[in-house]
């Protein structure tokens, strides 16, 4: 269908439109319009993605002078991939209407290990090793080795390609990953430095949070992106979490020893060019005396090392004296490792800022501030030199480096701790020195600042108010779609008692009671009775999962509930966990019905779908909050507190509840769909707990389901579960349409936009 | 007389009470009330004094309803007249839950029994077997029969609930017995299911395949909630799936499976059928009964070709595997082709239109005035334009099949 947003004709590729889908696009074009960031959230199923991509795709259609490029970031690649489908349709729908002027040219960019086609290379295991294997076939002295010696062996992928020099284009149309490895087998070239060289033409690319915002990985592949942008964060409820990775560097004994390893292996390395070719060395000092590796002269199978710090903070300087020549700074990289491992060897748990760790460093092994602001660098300058192409063998030295140059650079929203051992299990030593970022906004500024527009989307974005103080930024449209439906598919309930009208908590003064933990198996046992197939359980921890899986066995629960289901748990063992979950599937499938013990923050329920029958019931057992007594945790409240004055309470509650949202949020993952969700905690019945939850969600949580014991949950559940399965009408009836037609949008737009838009 | 003892007495009283409770569920006075639910019949008029619900309209409004949705689905589509219909009850565990009074079990049966009657009554060329699941085995509580009692006592006798439940062991039980059958009958299967899970030895989508080739229909009714394998079996075998609400809803779903559905096309051959009819036999003779294997007197049919006795009818002789049927039952199942159309409703003011209104229905001469002489909810006929009341035309489309204005301006 077709339709006007104001001066935008937007093509959409199905023949109806959601109404929230349509404010979604509203709202969208105005911050198009209005040249601003904003913050969007929208349940999952009411097709955010297409609805992203059509008014965007068509906003750069009906404004030739106004060319936006679109830049597309997702979690996963399953995730890039099904967006890249439906970038697929929606272009097939325009060059329709529109012929081949409405052409445009998409790619994914993924590693590797995603895109490679050669098929020696392709044997590596795991992604650094593939990255390795390759810089092998086609590192820049690699392939001059190869020009003078045959028996060298290159990439012939990688051959053609640069043979075919400035012809090598992709011509327009969408690509998915598979699309580009076709392609590129099919005229022999690289898919990937294909889809990184398209990357600065493309129209729409799609890749992976990283990308953007991790500064080691974006310094190569986004630096030449243009500013009119516009940026989509989907799935971003964790975006903060990840700017914080994308910055935190932790170092264990055993990086320590790699780095030794690594050490003596450079120093062999440079003893050796030493009585070969003297030259390369001093030519590379020279160079550092100029200034600073000059990244831009390299060719792009040489590039691999951005500097883990943003780009507005790097000195163009040149680098320092002492750690020119290659020995001394192999000197200087010893006495640091050396420096830390005597800071590993602690007893006791310590705190420290960067400002007074380095003054530590600098007295006790002589490196100062601006020497350690150049580590990562020097260390890149010196390896190419070296021309060493295993880089999967140098990772160790590599984060060592990582950590030095972060923590000469960042004085303020740091912090190093050093632990011991884990707080849980003492007994076990596990050295850890952990550099902290506490402050989400630093890694994320060079995006809001370089960009035009940043889209950060979510089913999960509640309280909407607090992203833009965690990531510092001013959205110009912020807000929060609920679901327009057909009848009310989803049944939240609040649990607060048990059946013996006792309360229920997993608060930490009550988590050891035999009664909470004898009445959640109440709860489960009843429940396996009357909900069909599949149920899905979170418990807010491991450990907790662990002892209450232990006392529902020995009190007898878990056979109770095998009488009705199968059981299933996940564990930390990824290769257990997919095949607890395939099993899940099946007995899902086979009617025999199953129950899935699952752990908030766990993998399954970040990025499981429990859609359908696989999930009719989610119980969340207590609320997930992080564990409050960990150092890194600590360090960062104390910094939200006093850089952007948010209590320490607030965002602990705000992290767990956006936890819990996203675990209750996997059972339903479309209208026709159906679930249940059951808050399993008193605190869930206190105000200022279920105000955080998303709107979708509030929307349907009825006062007569707040408060609720087990024997009322499992009459609500009962007749719930009756009402749902009678047959229903997909568009919706009378008053409540929840699927416009053309004609639809068109009297909308007659009678004013603002009336039907709720 | 001490306070202890009081006060054992008043807790001897209060049980004797629960015991009289539980005996016969309420109190005499009680239990017309429970049943009827009479309170809920009444409304506030305007000027706020109570007066029963005029039900009747509801209740027409409501077989309007129907009938519009069977007509629109089944204009002119073949259907299978010859069922032979597989009911499987689901007497596991789940059966015994209470969330229907005064438990599954009991409405399930209840109901079973009202639906065999209306089966036969409708299908009078069919035949219905009985298969109950219960401890995850099933089992055959009646063979394919015409006869609604033998079924019914077997039914009765047999209501007791244990162990899980198995959808894959009742459909291949049903399935040996459903392949046996001739080509030109419908073979189908509705289960009522209590259960939320099954329990089965093997590959249930395995079975499922096979039913689908053996062009079984299965239907099933779900007591409780929908469940993704019922809603998988049904959807392969073009059946229907439906959950009860309540008991009445129970009720209505049932009695849906009723009239024939519509024959599954690849196997709608037009086939000719061999049937025999047989005479009754002689008041006094005596002769020895084939299907019971002893000697009776009169009340019984005989068969054209071999000249043995049967019972009742329809059946297939035991002797020569003649189909027996009677002319009224071929009567009967011969409206499920040729339905009437439903009526067009007119409105009192419509009628009022009319330069002539009519006054009187033309089946049952009775006025259409309401009381107060205003005109009241008539239909009319398309074909024959001849007004009828509501009762009338309740009573056209469900029991007579005929139209009586069509019928007498024919002969005229």
């Amino acid at each position: 269908m077709k339709f006007q947003i104001e001066d935008v004709t937007v093509y959409f590729p199905y023949d109806n439109i959601y109404p929230e889908q349509y404010s979604y696009m509203v709202e969208l074009k105005r911050a198009l319009d209005a040249k601003g960031h904003c913050l969007l959230e929208m349940p999952t199923g009411t097709g955010k993605t297409i609805a992203l991509l059509s008014l965007i795709t068509s906003y750069s259609l009906s404004k030739p002078q106004r060319q936006v490029k679109l830049i597309y970031c997702t979690r996963t690649v399953h995730e890039m991939e099904k967006t890249l489908a439906e970038l697929k349709l929606l272009h097939n729908y325009q060059i329709k209407h529109l012929g081949p002027a409405a052409g445009i040219l998409a790619i994914g960019l993924s590693s590797r290990k995603n895109l490679c086609v050669n098929p020696t290379v392709l044997a590596a295991e795991n992604r650094d090793s593939v990255d390795a294997a390759c810089r092998k076939l086609t590192a820049s002295w690699v392939r001059a080795l190869a020009a003078e010696n045959p028996n060298v062996p290159t990439c012939e992928f990688f051959e053609n390609y640069e043979r075919a020099a400035s012809a090598a284009v992709l011509p327009p149309g969408v690509y998915t990953l598979q699309d580009l490895r076709a392609y590129g087998r099919e005229k022999g070239w690289c898919p990937y430095f294909l889809a990184r060289h398209m990357v600065q033409f493309a129209n729409v690319v799609v890749y992976s949070y990283q990308y953007l915002l991790d500064p080691k990985v974006a310094g190569i592949i986004s630096k030449e992106m243009q500013k009119e942008s516009v940026v989509v964060f989907d799935e971003a409820h964790n975006i903060d979490n990840v700017c914080i990775e994308a910055l935190s560097v932790s170092v264990r004994s055993k990086t320590l020893d790699g780095a030794s390893r690594n050490l003596s292996r450079i120093n062999q390395e440079i003893e050796r060019f030493k009585a070969t070719d003297a030259g390369r060395l001093r030519a590379e000092y020279n160079r550092l005396v100029e200034g600073l590796a000059q990244r831009g002269n390299l060719a792009a199978t040489d590039t691999w090392l951005a500097n883990p710090a943003l780009p507005d903070d790097i000195l163009k300087e040149a680098v320092p004296g002492n750690i020119r020549r290659a020995e001394h700074f192999l000197h200087v990289l010893r006495r640091l490792v050396q420096y830390l491992r005597g800071r590993l060897d602690t007893e006791n748990v310590e705190k420290e800022s960067p400002i007074s760790f380095v003054a530590s460093l600098n007295t006790h092994a002589g490196i100062d501030q601006k020497t350690l602001k150049f580590c990562y660098d020097r260390l890149h300058s010196l390896m190419l030199t070296l021309e060493i192409t295993d880089t999967d063998e140098f990772l160790h030295i590599q984060t060592i480096c990582d950590f030095a140059t972060l923590v000469g650079t960042y004085s303020r929203g740091f912090s190093i701790i050093i632990e011991p051992f884990d707080e849980r299990m003492p007994h076990i030593p596990d050295p850890v020195l952990q550099l902290s970022c506490h402050d989400a906004s630093l890694a994320i500024k060079p995006v809001f600042d370089r960009f035009q527009s940043v889209v950060i989307t979510s089913g999960t974005l509640s309280p909407i108010d607090l992203y833009p103080r965690l990531l510092n930024f001013h959205p110009v449209v912020s807000r929060s779609f609920t679901m327009s439906l057909t009848r009310d598919c989803i049944c939240p309930m609040v649990l607060t008692r048990g059946s013996d009208q006792l309360p229920v908590s997993t608060k930490f003064d009550m988590r050891s009671d035999p009664g909470v933990a004898r009445n959640y198996g109440k709860l489960l046992v009843e429940m396996v009775s009357v909900v069909p197939d599949g149920i899905v359980c979170f418990f807010v921890s491991y450990s907790y999962m662990d002892g209450i899986i232990n006392s529902w066995n020995e009190t007898g629960v878990l056979k109770e509930i095998m009488q009705h289901k199968l059981v299933f748990i996940e564990t930390q063992d990824v290769v257990e966990t997919t095949l607890a979950l395939d099993n899940y599937r099946r007995a899902c499938d086979c009617g025999r019905g199953a129950v899935f013990f699952s752990v908030a923050r766990g993998k399954v329920a970040e990025g499981i779908d429990f859609d359908r029958h696989y999930g009719r019931l989610v119980i969340m057992f207590g609320i997930p909050f992080q564990y409050t007594l960990s150092k890194i945790l600590i360090a960062r409240l104390e910094y939200l507190r006093d850089t952007f004055q948010i209590k320490e309470g607030d965002f602990l509650t705000f992290d767990a509840l956006r936890q819990a949202a996203q675990c209750v949020g996997r059972v339903i993952r479309s209208k026709a769909d159906y679930g249940m969700m059951i808050f399993a905690d008193k605190r869930y019945s206190r105000h200022d707990k279920r105000s955080k939850l998303p709107g979708w969600i509030l929307s349907h949580l009825r006062d007569a389901n707040l408060n609720l014991s087990t024997d009322m949950a499992l009459h609500i559940a009962r007749e719930f579960l009756r009402k749902m399965a009678q047959p229903y009408d997909k568009t919706g009836t009378g008053g409540r349409k929840t699927l416009l037609s053309q004609e639809d949008l068109e009297k909308m737009a007659e009678n004013g936009v603002q009336e039907m838009l709720f | 007389m001490s306070t202890g003892e009081k006060k054992r007495l008043n807790g001897e009283a209060e049980e004797d009470d629960d015991v009289d409770v539980d005996g016969d569920g309420l109190d005499a006075w009680e239990r017309t009330y429970t049943d009827e639910r009479s309170w809920e019949a009444l409304q506030e008029d305007e000027s706020g004094l109570l007066r029963p619900i005029d039900n009747k309209a509801i209740y027409h409004a409501q077989y309007r309803r129907r009938l519009r949705s069977l007509s629109t689905t089944a204009v002119r589509i073949q259907k299978g007249l010859i069922r032979f219909l597989y009911i499987v009850v689901d007497l596991s565990r789940a059966a015994s839950e209470m969330d229907f009074r005064p438990s599954r079990m009991v409405v399930i049966a209840k109901h079973v029994e009202a639906f065999i009657r209306e089966f036969f009554d409708q299908n009078p060329l069919s035949q219905i077997g009985l298969v109950t699941i219960k401890d995850g085995v099933a089992h055959p509580l009646t063979e394919l029969g015409g006869s609604p009692e033998s079924h019914i006592k077997a039914l009765m006798g047999k209501m007791e609930c244990s162990g899980d439940s198995s959808l894959q062991n009742a459909l291949d039980l049903v399935r040996g017995y459903l392949d046996q059958i001739p080509s030109y009958g419908h073979r189908e299967v509705l289960i009522l299911y209590s259960a939320l899970s099954t329990c089965d030895p093997g590959d249930i989508t395995e079975t499922i395949q096979k039913c689908k080739e053996s062009k079984i229909r299965c239907s099933v009714i779900g007591l409780s909630a929908e469940m993704f394998i019922c809603k998988h079996l049904c959807q392969e075998t073009g059946g229907l799936y439906s959950v009860a609400m309540d008991e009445a809803h129970f009720k209505e779903l049932m009695l849906e499976h009723a009239p024939p559905p519509p024959a599954i096309a690849e196997f709608a051959i037009a086939n000719l059928i061999k049937m025999g009819f047989p005479q009754r036999a002689a008041e006094g003779s005596i002769s020895i009964c084939s299907c019971h294997k002893e000697a009776k007197v009169g009340d019984g049919y005989i068969c054209p070709r071999c000249k043995a006795r049967v019972c009742e009818l329809p059946t297939e002789c035991r002797i020569c595997g003649l189909t027996l049927v009677s002319s009224p039952h071929l009567a009967r199942s011969y409206h499920h082709l040729f339905p009437i159309a439903p009526f067009d409703e007119v409105s009192p003011r419509q009628n009022e239109l009319l330069h002539r209104p009519v006054k009187t229905c033309f089946g049952c001469q009775q006025s259409l005035l309401n009381p107060g002489n205003k005109p009241g909810l008539s239909v009319v006929c398309p074909k024959c334009k001849q007004y009828f009341c509501v009762d009338c035309d309740i009573y056209i489309h469900e029991s007579l099949h005929n139209c009586p204005g069509c019928e007498s301006f024919r002969h005229s």
